[in-house]
């Protein structure tokens, strides 16, 4: 797990701030956000805290050739619960993404509240955010010694169906001739070389592509950890 | 205010939530942050656009994953998450 921390001042009133925190979206330098939602909001009865609960769907960060791998949407959704509490003076938003959970979790939260030297003109913004990476060799190797598999068998049944092909001209030609055989014998032969190496090509695609995914994942991770 | 607001994950409900977003807005900085009130006056906004929200969420692929996460940190606890790890 990693932290990440951030401190801003921010030269408004934390009124103004929170009021645009809800009009933060759509803006030119986040344009990864694609749609908020509000899914509940509440104002509790005792406390005045204004509770709301959005959806943020951000276009996915991650390569198209990443997600076809370990499985995931177009976009990324991000659930945050905030909490506006006036008689305090704070803004606290926490959000995860709920999409790729089980490869990266980000839990950020961020605070607002008004600067101590000046309140009533800024306004102090806290973030945090705690990263968890649950990508394992393990995990990612399964998933291409599975996808590997697939594309093998498939391979595979493409050869045996050839081969088939091969010993049914072949016992047809052997039915028609007795003369034919030393012919046919050889022809076969080539034939199923022919079979082998497609196979073994098709074999060397799979391991080809194999070391390039896990030479990109390792890249990721690298760029991950650091 | 006259700034652009988002638009909804799903396109038909957009517009309500423009609505819905306006009435909000200026209730939240005319009304809230003034201390006058702690009513949501914008009840019946509201209602149209979780309505339309909660129709285009039952058929979505983010369902599962929503209803996941909202049982592991209910929004009606009272208490943000503090014990996620």
């Amino acid at each position: 797990m990693k932290l990440f921390e951030s401190l801003h001042i921010f030269d408004y009133s934390w009124e103004q701030v929170t009021a645009a925190n809800w009009q933060k979206y759509p803006n030119e330098l986040s344009t990864h956000v694609v749609s908020v939602d509000i899914l509940n909001r509440e104002i509790d009865p005792v406390t005045n805290v204004l509770r709301t609960e959005r959806l943020i769907a951000c276009k996915q960060p991650i390569p198209s050739w990443l997600r076809a791998l370990v499985g995931g949407d177009e976009f990324s959704y991000v659930r945050e619960i905030s909490e506006v509490d006036l008689a305090k003076k704070t803004l606290v938003m926490k959000s995860s993404n709920m999409t790729m959970s089980h490869l990266l979790l980000v839990n950020e939260t961020v605070t607002y509240t008004p600067d101590s030297e000046l309140p009533e003109g800024r306004t102090k913004f806290e973030q945090e955010a705690e990263i968890t990476a649950f990508l394992s060799w393990s995990s990612i190797c399964n998933r291409i010694e599975d996808w590997s598999v697939e594309r093998f068998g498939q391979n595979a049944t493409i050869g045996k169906k050839g081969f088939e092909l091969v010993l049914n001209t072949l016992s047809q030609k052997l039915e028609q001739s007795e003369v034919l055989v030393k012919d046919v014998g050889t022809s076969i032969l080539k034939e199923i070389d022919e079979v082998n190496d497609l196979t073994h090509e098709l074999v060397n695609d799979v391991t080809v592509k194999t070391n390039s995914v896990l030479s990109q994942v390792q890249r990721l991770k690298g760029f991950w950890r650091n | 205010m006259g700034n652009i607001m988002s638009v909804s994950f799903a396109p038909e409900c957009t517009d309500a939530k423009l609505e819905y977003d306006e009435c909000f807005n200026k209730w939240y900085t005319d009304k809230f942050l003034q201390g006058k009130s702690i009513q949501n006056e914008c009840t019946e906004l509201w209602e149209n656009y979780i309505t339309c929200v909660n129709t285009a969420l039952a058929t979505h692929n983010i369902k599962p994953m929503l209803d996941k996460a909202q049982k592991e940190n209910p929004f009606k606890d009272g208490k943000i998450d503090e014990s996620k790890k």
